[in-house]
């Protein structure tokens, strides 16, 4: 019987699976580059919204906003998840501040304020600082480190269209089964993988989670001692999860989603890679064991 | 001992407002909120590294019970106060436990000799595994049993008498028993060995249908207060601790309240 294509399938099999461990290694080593920011650059003088941006995008950052207006009184929720305006805006407030609190002011829901133009326009201009002091990845970064994902793409259709000739001549298919799954995992994690914060940037944010450690929601924090500055910055630091500690039933008028710590929305799932090291080294996406060794490949082979 | 002055009850929730106070030198946490062995929270060790003394406050060992103490426990309490490097350690005269069932509250001992002697022996075998003094603390009741031979003043002397041991004075304590009783409150001062007292508690409480409850969630009255310079004037102790257990207030009020304690006191203010 003829080899697939004149490639045995422990031969096409190991290349494949180099290849696509390659591909996972240079794009994380990529992104590594791409996303160092500027180095020294501080993270101590920022503000709440600022952090929050950092740890999970424009999200967190209008989260931290809700949390300060809400602890300073100046917002509250109905039953019918509309945000309205129960105090005067305090002073000192920045502006996403008062967008937020002017959104509130038409009665809309927690989740339509992203859409407000205003909001829109304070993220933009909350965004671009912190672009241009190398602390947060831009836009063009994010779309270069996706540029990887073509990469993983063409590796699928390669398996798919090896997966589909070994199916043509009669081959065991199964190890290569689970290479192509490898294989668009990998591809998938590469797409998905998301990221806010310059690597600078993620190291300033450690100590200053250290540092606030009083503010995270294992204490149980009394943000009525904290205050509203204490209530944004835990949000920004400790994620989403501060809001529902600080007032549960704002949180679930406003249809907080839970985002943690590292800046993962729970329930859009994908950006648990987008610390980039996590899911891009070879370790965690080395698994490709499965198939290694060779002696798994014996016999009739695997890979078509 | 040393003065420490005014000092505050540390706890995770206003561990960042603790954290902040410029003057502190003196603090307390509840010793059964601290793991003997795991990490130590971050702020708790800041503390410690910046030399503030943190005293750890049993309220689980059950000195005043029946049975003897637990070793189990007074080993976690000598270890708490290992690794907070503490100065000393306290618990209240009172049983948490009898017959294996958990009351979940302080309860009063009966003052009769039969109990003073159950209670000097469970505070010996305590002392006897801990590296540092131990003060006991007397708790408010809202009732006395009726077979009490002894008035207030009296048992706890002969305790600390026999046992050596420093007293820790809850001045809102004294003040709820004696406004519930109707007698004055200052009186007690004059029954008691002033100068053991390792340091007072410091707490607020509110009246409902006439009779005050030592909450720890409200603000320290100026009755209080009043006892408080009452009893500096007498015989000042080493350290006065504010003791909030809930409904913390914004900071500015926590502040206003060591302020106020400062003031009752003539130690600094650590604000």
């Amino acid at each position: 019987m003829n080899d697939t294509w004149g490639v045995s399938g422990p031969t096409f099999l190991l290349w494949y699976l180099a290849a696509v461990v390659a591909v996972a290694v240079l794009a994380a080593v990529h992104r590594r580059s791409l996303f160092a920011g500027t180095r020294g650059a501080h993270v101590d003088k920022l503000g709440p919204q600022q952090l929050a941006y950092l740890n999970g995008g424009d999200r967190l950052a209008v989260y931290a906003s809700l949390g300060g207006l809400r602890g300073a009184d100046a917002i509250g929720s109905a039953p019918d998840k509309t945000l309205w305006q129960s105090g005067p805006l305090p002073s000192g407030v920045t502006p996403l501040d008062t967008a937020v609190y002017n959104a509130a002011g038409r009665r809309i829901r927690a989740r339509e304020v992203f859409a407000d133009q205003w909001v829109r326009s304070a993220l933009d201009q909350l965004r671009a600082g912190l672009e241009q002091n190398g602390l947060a990845v831009t836009a063009a970064q994010l779309q270069a480190a996706r540029l990887w994902v073509v990469a993983g793409v063409a590796l699928v259709l390669l398996g798919i269209a090896r997966l589909m000739a070994g199916l043509v001549n009669g081959k065991p298919v199964l190890f290569l089964v689970f290479a192509l799954v490898f294989a668009i995992i990998v591809t998938v994690k590469l797409w998905q993988s998301t990221r806010w914060a310059t690597g600078a940037a993620l190291r300033g944010m450690t100590e200053l989670r250290r540092r606030h450690d009083y503010l995270s929601p294992r204490q149980s924090p009394s943000y009525a001692t904290y205050g509203a500055g204490g209530a944004a910055m835990g949000v920004a630091l400790f994620g989403a999860a501060s809001l529902y500690t600080m007032d549960p039933a704002f949180a679930e008028e406003a249809e907080i989603q839970r985002i943690n710590a590292a800046g993962a929305a729970s329930s859009a799932g994908g950006s648990s890679c987008s610390s980039g090291s996590s899911c891009s080294s070879g370790s965690s996406c080395g698994g490709g064991s499965s198939c290694g060794g060779g002696g798994g490949c014996g016999g009739g082979g695997c890979g078509g | 001992m040393t003065a420490y002055g005014v000092g505050i009850g540390w706890r995770p929730e206003i561990a960042g407002f603790v954290a902040q106070l410029p003057g502190l030198r003196f603090a307390e946490v509840v010793a059964e909120s601290v793991h003997a062995h795991g990490d130590l929270p971050i702020g708790l060790t800041d503390l410690r590294d910046r030399g503030v003394a943190v005293v750890p406050h049993g309220v689980k060992l059950s000195l005043g019970g029946a049975e003897p103490v637990e070793s189990a426990r007074v080993a976690h309490l000598a270890a708490v106060a290992q690794r907070l490097g503490a100065p000393l350690v306290s618990e209240h005269i009172a049983f948490v436990r009898a017959g294996g069932v958990e009351a979940g509250h302080l309860l009063p001992v009966p003052r009769s000799r039969e109990a003073v002697a159950a209670v000097v022996g469970n505070v010996r075998r305590t002392q006897a595994e801990l590296d540092v003094p131990l003060a006991l603390e007397p708790i408010a009741a809202l009732f006395d049993w009726p077979d009490d031979e002894l008035d207030e003043g009296a048992f706890l002397t002969e305790i600390l008498e026999q046992t050596d041991a420093l007293l820790l004075l809850d001045v809102a304590n004294v003040y709820a028993n004696a406004r519930n009783r109707g007698t004055d409150p200052a009186a007690l001062f004059d029954r008691l060995p002033l100068e053991r007292i390792a340091y007072c508690h410091v707490a607020g409480g509110a009246a409902h249908d006439g009779v005050y409850h030592d909450t720890h969630t409200d603000a320290v009255p100026r009755e209080v207060l009043e006892l408080v310079t009452e009893l500096c004037g007498r015989h000042r102790p080493p350290a006065l601790m504010l003791e909030r257990d809930g409904a913390y207030p914004p900071a500015a009020e926590l502040a206003a309240e060591l302020d106020a304690i400062a003031a009752a006191s003539g130690y600094p203010v650590i604000t």
